[in-house]
């Protein structure tokens, strides 16, 4: 993007919401950048609210966000502050996050043609940080965004260096990740472990495994799972997959594989043991997940994997497959603009909000 | 590994059962009563048990949790507090957890003020180089109180004795003193005079960053006070200042912080202490007197610095800002190839978690342990003469899963080509289908 972007409140003008963070700490909308009608993305954080480590966290993912240049991770075209905002301008992927996509659209998960596009593009951007030294901690299908030319990797708050501290010459990094509760369903066994060992780049590998299961099958494992539960099976070494007829046997109440359709089966079910997913897929997923990073491949050898010949193969244009998702463009705006004066006149009551002010007393 | 601590965890009581407890029977009881027949056969007393019959019960981890946080094993244990290991449920990170018990607290002297005083303290600092404290529970019931800390890998004190000379190469005492400052800094600038720096007190995370810790006996500065003046301390007496040894009414409180840093850096790079006494009165004489001595072969600007630190008249001795000035803080030694690391605990060199044994006792580990609930003395012997080899057969310690039986998974994904997919484990199935589409 060659355009630059001001980062003067006043030439941006918000048209709709387009959703809100996991943790809640921020709120993005559509918005339009007046000086040429352009549409962007507008991250609002509510610095009122938020703790101290994580303004830190926010201030150091801007920084790398406009640090970091590659064209599958989200930049960060302006920021700036705006009464109590912090805002940060990022283009606009008409598609939103694959989790999105995911709720909205393709509840058992998305096509494997699909999935090898966005995962090359992931891998690509992947590839790319690691060569600059940097781990990013929090791979996972809501920081995965979809625009019309492909996929961009965001969510850099959780980024981190390999090389922390001078004193480590050995490539491995210790450090917990702060407010990392929401993405622990993704993090690697050695990450999770925190012992001496420590972990290195390798980790993301991993968690784009399970980023693989979540886009594949509609829902992230150990969904639902107690966290202490799912650290003990990813310790043991137990490896999530891509469910379809091969992996996804129904049994009955005496063990035995069931073939019969009854009432206990839903139609999510059925699916998942109808379906079959190429071996290549079921192979790369594999690699991704092995206990041991020292056998995980990079994302280098990643991206020469036989599962992304279909790509090469594919004629059909990214859009198609992404039916019947249809992005946001100019066309589709004016639709869903009517809610934004309840979303500011509710953002201005908070903002009124005297009540839920809390005085610390004890700093 | 978990297994093999578990086993060496065997108390005496867990020692099940000896066979031949039938020829124990065959021999009648009154032969012991009766000691004046010497001739007989020794033999009928004592049989020789094979090591393989002897049969050990591994012992049970179960699992106790405390508010969000599940325990883990025992880390340390002090004059009057316990730490142990534990896990946040809710955020899968490690922390340690120091258990007060407040009948213990009453017992020492000034023990219950010294224990709200360091958490009043620690609640308000936030620092890289001071402990953090996370959380604090109180079980009335029990009488309990749990400070939940950051994890710690060990103490610098642990290192120095792991090694021969019990000290440390100069760009590695160098590094610790560097943060060490780092955090006097912080705490001085809060109005806080540690009163305790000394090498037990200097914690070490996973990524070597230096945390100072307790601060029991610490003093926060009245915010009015016009200086650092302080009357009373109970720091460890090899780490007093002159002024203190020579029983002194008030002192200046940061500089006694500076003189047991002193007497730190001085133990950390000699493995030394400048001064020393066969008992209290000897040592605080040695000190009062404070005829120092340096080695000689240290570098000069060491020695310099070592010599302001431990400066006998408090006026003159070093202050804070000036030790940053000096040039051998400043002038970063070069790394060589030595390194003390932190020792093994338990024999475990990778310091894992030691909660996850408990978890998996909660989780039931029925079908993959249940092999190895019970154990002979032989194959506790050939296990440790099998860890004894240099040859490492699960190389990454996530071996924490009892067996390689159980991980038919993970060796059928070694496989090259592979027919045979293992199916979902039912606990999968069982989320997906509780999962919704939204």
């Amino acid at each position: 993007m060659s355009i630059k972007f001001s980062s003067d409140p006043m030439e941006y003008q918000l048209c709709s919401l387009l959703g809100q963070c996991t943790t809640d700490i921020a709120v993005v909308f559509l918005g339009r950048y007046t000086t040429n009608g352009c549409l962007v993305a507008m991250k609002k954080y509510n610095m009122e609210k938020i703790s101290r480590t994580e303004t830190e966290l926010i201030q150091d993912e801007i920084i790398l966000m406009r640090q970091l240049s590659h064209s599958n991770l989200l930049p960060c075209l302006a920021s700036f502050v705006s009464g109590h905002d912090v805002v940060a301008i990022s283009p606009l992927m008409g598609y939103g996050s694959c989790h999105d996509l995911i709720l909205r659209h393709f509840n058992t998960g998305l096509p494997e043609l699909l999935i090898a596009i966005i995962l090359r593009d992931i891998l690509q951007a992947l590839n790319y940080m690691h060569q600059k030294g940097m781990i990013h901690r929090a791979v996972r299908a809501s920081h995965i965004l979809v625009g019309s030319d492909g996929a961009r990797l965001s969510g850099l708050r959780y980024a981190c260096c390999v090389r922390q501290n001078s004193n480590n010459y050995s490539r491995r990094v210790h450090s917990f990740p702060l407010t990392t509760q929401p993405n622990l369903n993704w993090l690697s066994p050695e990450l999770l472990q925190q012992n001496l060992l420590g972990y290195n780049e390798k980790s993301d590998v991993y968690s784009l495994g399970i980023t693989c299961c979540e886009l594949a099958n509609g829902v992230v494992p150990f969904a639902d799972t107690p966290t202490t539960l799912m650290l003990t099976e990813k310790v043991r070494g137990m490896a999530p997959q891509l469910l379809d007829c091969t992996t996804y046997v129904i049994y009955d109440d005496t063990g035995q594989p069931n073939e019969d359709t009854d009432c206990r089966m839903n139609d999510q079910m059925r699916e998942y043991s109808l379906r079959k997913f190429s071996e290549p897929f079921h192979d790369l997923n594999e690699l991704c997940l092995m206990c041991d990073p020292h056998e995980r491949p990079t994302p280098a050898q990643l991206l020469t994997h036989a599962f992304f010949k279909q790509n090469r193969r594919n004629t059909q244009p990214l859009y198609e497959l992404l039916l019947p998702a249809v992005p946001i463009a100019e066309e589709n705006v004016p639709e869903i603009q009517d809610d934004l004066e309840s979303i500011l006149a509710e953002d201005k009551m908070s903002a009124l909000d005297l009540c839920s002010v809390n005085w610390d007393f004890d700093r | 590994m978990n297994d093999k601590m578990a086993i060496v965890d065997c108390e005496s009581d867990d020692l099940l059962c000896v066979r031949d407890s039938e020829s124990f029977d065959n021999n009648k009881p009154s032969i012991w009563l009766n000691d004046d027949n010497d001739d007989i056969d020794i033999q009928q007393f004592f049989h020789k048990v094979e090591s393989d019959e002897i049969i050990y019960q591994t012992k049970k981890k179960r699992c106790k949790m405390i508010g969000k946080y599940v325990m883990g094993d025992m880390l340390g244990e002090g004059s009057y507090a316990k730490v142990k290991e534990a896990l946040d449920s809710q955020t899968l990170c490690r922390r340690a957890v120091k258990i007060l018990k407040k009948k213990k607290l009453r017992r020492i002297p000034n023990g219950e003020e010294n224990a709200r005083r360091e958490i009043q303290l620690l609640k308000s600092l936030r620092h890289k180089n001071v402990i953090e404290l996370v959380d604090v529970m109180i079980d009335e019931e029990k009488q309990k109180m749990y400070m939940v800390m950051e994890y710690c890998v060990g103490g610098l004190q642990d290192m120095l004795e792991s090694t021969p000379d019990k000290k440390f190469p100069t760009w590695q005492a160098h590094g610790y003193f560097c943060q060490l400052l780092d955090g006097l800094e912080y705490l001085h600038s809060q109005g806080i005079v540690h009163k305790d720096i000394k090498p037990s007190n200097l914690l070490l995370t996973l990524d070597g960053t230096l945390k100072i810790s307790d601060l029991g006996v610490a003093e926060a500065l009245d915010l009015y006070a016009a200086d650092d003046t302080c009357y009373t301390s109970q720091g460890s007496p090899a780490f007093q200042p002159p002024e203190i040894a020579n029983g002194n009414e008030k002192f200046h409180g940061f500089k006694v912080d500076i003189w047991s840093s002193g007497v730190t850096l001085y133990n950390l790079t000699t493995g030394q202490y400048p001064f020393e006494g066969d008992n209290i009165y000897r040592l605080f004489e040695s000190i009062g007197r404070c005829q120092l001595t340096i080695p000689t072969d240290l570098d000069p600007t060491l020695q310099d610095l070592l010599a302001g630190m431990l400066e006998k008249d408090p006026e003159t001795r070093l202050s804070l800002q000036l030790i940053r000035k000096h040039p051998w803080v400043i002038r970063k030694p070069a790394r060589t190839l030595d390194f003390v690391p932190v020792p093994p605990r338990a024999g475990d060199e990778t310091h894992s978690m030691t909660v996850l044994p408990y978890l998996f006792d909660a989780y039931g580990e029925a079908s993959h342990q249940g092999s190895n609930e019970y154990i002979t003395e032989r194959q506790l012997n050939e296990e440790q003469r099998g860890s004894r080899l240099p040859v490492m057969t699960d190389d990454l310690g996530v071996g924490c899963s009892t067996s390689t039986a159980d991980n038919g998974a993970a060796a059928a994904a070694a496989e090259p080509k592979r027919s045979w997919r293992r199916p979902t484990s039912c606990l999968s199935v069982k989320r997906l289908s509780s999962c919704r589409p939204s």
